[in-house]
């Protein structure tokens, strides 16, 4: 069990939280009910983070007061690429942690990695990107 | 000819042999005492060859014996995990060439299996790349029965179960293999967004 695995991942997932934020405002109404329904994935995920690393005795990073977002949100395109985006890094922080866990940690690193592959599939199909899916979700390339 | 040290390298074939080829001399020396009343060339050719071709035979091992006995290599827990990820690809190869209108949808997924496949063998060490590598030897399974309706939700049980599987197998697995397992179940459930 490696406390550093779930810390970065609970980075991972203070920013995704932020960056949900003004990707919200620039979709349509159907896009942004799917991206409060992420926020909300991500919340879940950070609070069980929170407690699993106190539990470990290891202090929980903070979330940042505020996160440089890659590219500027100009429109629902930028929004999708970036909601995309933050799924993508996000497996890719679940799916580093599961070589370091076991068990319970594993199983709840694997249904992260799971989640985020399956919403950045969604975010792909609702921004026209095809294919939709990759091979290895989670894979850095 | 008794000697050929080589031949008779194998502890239990030693005494065997010997016994052997006593017994093919015997039978032939009495054979060429009764054509000694012909001699024939032939004859004592056949006791010589008869002779040597004997020791290959023990050296070879072939009766099994003390090097022989190492046991079959245990199969690999991902062993089923691969046949899966073959059978799926074959399955979604088959459910685009029967329904050309599922090609867009259903061509990444196949790809998608496929690689799986690849990643799968390369880390069971399974003399499997030659499979991989000409899909339509091992993919051209039954056309699937039915409409398209009824083919994708076969494709969709399909690839819950490969999911299932995969997650499986990453919760068992040492973590060299943790994280190809984990990526390919979460791969089975992004499959299920567009296989619909």
């Amino acid at each position: 069990m490696s406390p550093e695995a779930l810390a970065t991942a609970l980075d991972a997932e203070h920013a995704a939280i932020y960056a949900y934020g003004p990707i919200g405002v620039r979709l349509d109404t159907a896009s942004a009910a799917d991206a409060r329904q992420a926020e909300a994935a991500h919340r879940t995920r950070r609070d069980a983070l929170v407690l699993r690393l106190t539990a470990l005795g290891s202090s929980p990073p903070p979330a940042a007061p505020s996160y440089t977002l890659p590219f500027p949100l100009t429109d629902r395109a930028a929004a999708l690429r970036l909601a995309t985006e933050i799924e993508e890094r996000t497996a890719a922080v679940w799916r580093a942690a599961l070589p370091q866990t076991t068990e319970t940690d594993r199983a709840t690193a694997l249904a992260a990695l799971t989640d985020c592959a399956v919403r950045a599939t969604r975010w792909r199909r609702r921004a026209g990107v095809s294919p939709a899916t990759v091979p290895f979700p989670g894979r850095v390339t | 000819m008794e000697r050929g040290p080589r031949s008779l390298r194998v502890g239990g074939f030693r005494e065997w042999g010997r016994r052997a080829v006593a017994y093919v001399r015997q039978t032939l020396a009495v054979r060429s005492r009764v054509e000694d009343q012909q001699p024939s060339r032939r004859g004592v050719l056949a006791a010589a060859v008869g002779a040597v071709a004997l020791y290959p035979i023990a050296g070879c091992g072939l009766f099994g014996d003390d090097e022989e006995k190492a046991p079959p290599p245990a199969p690999d827990p991902l062993a089923p995990l691969l046949a899966e990820a073959r059978s799926l690809a074959g399955q979604h190869e088959a459910a685009i060439a029967a329904f050309p209108a599922l090609a867009q949808r259903l061509t990444p997924v196949a790809r998608a299996h496929r690689e799986h496949e690849a990643a799968l063998a390369k880390v069971i060490k399974a003399p499997e790349p030659s499979a991989s590598a000409s899909p339509d030897t091992s993919a051209s399974p039954t056309p699937p029965a039915g409409d398209a309706k009824s083919t994708l939700a076969a494709l969709r049980a399909g690839e819950q179960k490969c999911q299932k599987a995969a997650a499986q197998a990453c919760q068992a697995a040492p973590a060299e293999r943790a994280a190809l397992l984990g990526s390919i179940a979460a791969a089975c459930a992004t499959h299920l967004e567009v296989v619909r």
